[in-house]
């Protein structure tokens, strides 16, 4: 059975309204969709590796990363929590790195500790060209599951949380 | 020509002026006197329309309402002008939005006090509309036939909380910054779609100048259109079904009333007239002195205009007393500027938030910063279709009552202790010894 034309009609003015929205709602996508991040990132040489002795952590300000040596291997952990984001400094007085958001703590590898974070400290990639650490900050690979410690440096006994609850 | 000019006319300016075609072209001023013309006083005026002519005498009783309504509608219309005011001087991009803050508190005129007032009127929004929420609740307002109005309400409450939330961030201070990253990355956390959310809302994957855009226009001009549309529904709706004040069993509803004042008063019958029984009536001849207004019962029910309209009137009063108070007394914070590389100790979420972040030292972020919030707004919104119990009496809810009180309970110790008792590493701090808090 053919359609009437006044079903003809009321099904156009629905489809056509329907197709409307599709149309504002994909061009809205469209405009709003974050820019991809041009320059988010690239190679980025250093100092060369003597620069960063066993136990320290280098802020790289630039690349809001830190160059971290633990066990004689060379780390360039992101500065951002994997939790919610905050900003993590490192601890001189316990080694390890310390967030102040919520206490998530992490080893100089950015190896998970404690605190409520869900993985380790995302990396960059590290490689020693001529001489020289190049860091790759196109590059976030996410941090290490929890529990699976290898770089564990000796505990240095202070801590940068005052009011230490547990 | 009438006797006016005669020595010691009685007719004075006024009089006159309100007498002039001009000014009956602009203001129908019907006469007070009658009934019908202080009914015509409210029905007449396009503002104030929006109030019934008549409404329960129970309603004029502060504790009816505790006008919590209103006065989240008050608070709304004194962020609207203060909002205003400040977008005057503010810029929204990364390298002038700080400087603009300064500037405002020392070089423009009641600049800082109209920031202080927007700032103090927000958090008193959140809580009137929370407490409007609650009241709401208790009295079992939110059941037939009022149920998509409460659900309008939930899309309110989460309205207000956007515009807070995306204000919060404005000043770009450390304060602004950090507290909006922690709970924006609390939205990466939803399964699936979390990161790609997250990004799409701040326009790309750190907070910077388009994370500030977007919360700048999102706050000033999406929100405002969508709360004028959702409040225009709400106010609709609390018309057409009624409001919901006094003793559920002695004062019914005004729905109920006003449905029964619809039907035509049951008049006597002549015993001889048996064709009036086909339904067809001819009121003309009815012969009584109730007319259909009868059924309204009108020793219930007052003029809104004036006497809910003066209570209201008083209310907006000192509301606004009560915010430029706080606003002369109190400085809103604003911190050093933005800083991505330090994060300050403590950083806390908006105090609202804050109840979240407690949660989320202790769960999953999955389970605190996306299921239980989802699972809360899921709840307000299905309340009123799942609680078929139709009374509104609390002898009869107590199981409703119970889990209520049970839920806002915990929210509202989990909110104390996270913004009251948490320093910096979420340590636990007692509040009279350091107090971490800047609203």
């Amino acid at each position: 059975m053919s359609p009437t034309r006044r079903e003809m009609l009321e099904a156009g003015w629905k489809v056509g309204s329907g197709l409307l929205v599709v149309a504002a709602g994909w061009t809205s996508f469209e405009a709003l969709k974050p820019l991809a991040d041009v320059g988010g990132g690239g190679l980025l040489p250093l100092l060369p590796p003597d620069a960063y002795p066993e136990g320290s952590a280098t802020f790289v300000r630039e690349g809001r990363f830190f160059v971290t040596r633990a066990k004689e291997e060379l780390f360039a952990v992101s500065q951002k929590c994997p939790h919610l984001g905050c900003a993590v400094p490192f601890c001189e007085a316990s080694g390890k790195f310390e967030c102040p958001c919520h206490g998530s703590v992490y080893n100089l590898a950015g190896e998970w500790i404690s605190g409520p974070a869900p993985r380790g400290m995302d990396k960059h990639p590290l490689q020693v060209v001529d001489g020289r650490v190049v860091v790759n900050t196109a590059i976030l690979e996410q941090g290490a599951p929890l529990g699976s410690r290898v770089y564990d440096t000796p505990d240095r006994g202070g801590s940068c949380a005052p009011a230490a609850e547990g | 020509m009438p006797d006016s000019s005669a020595p010691g006319s009685s007719r004075s300016w006024r009089t006159r002026v309100q007498e002039s075609a001009v000014y009956r072209s602009i203001v129908r001023t019907p006469s007070l006197d009658s009934p019908r013309g202080r009914a015509q006083r409210a029905f007449g005026n396009v503002f104030l329309h929006v109030y019934p002519v008549r409404v329960p005498r129970a309603l004029l009783r502060f504790r009816s309402t505790w006008r919590l309504g209103f006065i989240s509608t008050v608070l709304y219309a004194i962020l609207l002008i203060t909002g205003v005011y400040l977008m005057f001087f503010y810029t929204p991009a990364v390298s002038m939005a700080y400087g603009d803050m300064q500037q405002l508190r020392t070089q423009v005129g009641f600049g800082q006090l109209i920031r202080n007032v927007h700032r103090w009127g927000a958090h008193l929004m959140v809580l009137a509309v929370v407490f409007h929420l609650v009241r709401v609740f208790v009295d079992g307002a939110y059941k037939a036939p009022r149920q998509f109005n409460w659900v309008i309400g939930v899309a309110l409450l989460v309205v207000t909380l956007a515009y807070s939330f995306t204000g919060y961030l404005l000043p770009w201070d450390q304060l602004a910054y950090w507290a909006v990253t922690v709970g924006s990355d609390l939205v990466q956390y939803a399964p699936g779609v979390g990161g790609w959310l997250r990004n799409f809302l701040l326009g790309g994957s750190t907070i910077g100048q388009s994370a500030l855009l977007r919360f700048y226009v999102i706050h000033v001009a999406v929100l405002t259109a969508a709360f004028f549309a959702i409040m225009a529904v709400h106010l609709w709706r609390l018309r057409k079904d009624g409001l919901a004040v006094g003793d559920p069993d002695v004062a019914r509803d005004v729905t109920e009333r006003a449905t029964e004042a619809v039907r035509v008063p049951q008049a006597p019958v002549p015993a001889d007239a048996r064709w009036l029984a086909d339904g067809r009536r001819v009121l003309g001849v009815v012969e009584t002195d109730e007319g259909p207004g009868h059924v309204r019962q009108p020793e219930d029910e007052v003029f809104a205009w004036p006497h809910l309209l003066i209570r209201h009137q008083v209310v907006a009063l000192a509301v606004t007393a009560l915010v430029l108070a706080l606003g002369i007394a109190f400085e809103a914070p604003l911190r050093e500027l933005a800083n991505p590389n330090l994060t300050p100790e403590p950083s806390k979420a908006p105090w609202y938030f804050v109840g979240l972040q407690e949660l989320l030292a202790h769960f999953d972020p999955l389970v605190a910063g996306v299921l239980a919030p989802g699972m809360l707004v899921a709840a307000l919104v299905l309340l009123p279709y799942v609680d078929r119990n139709p009374s509104r009496r609390p002898e009869h809810r107590r199981v409703a009552l119970t889990l209520f009180w049970l839920i806002f309970g915990a929210l509202a110790v989990l909110t104390v202790i996270g913004a009251l008792f948490r320093g910096p590493g979420w340590g636990f701090v007692l509040p009279w010894e350091h107090l971490y808090f800047e609203p």
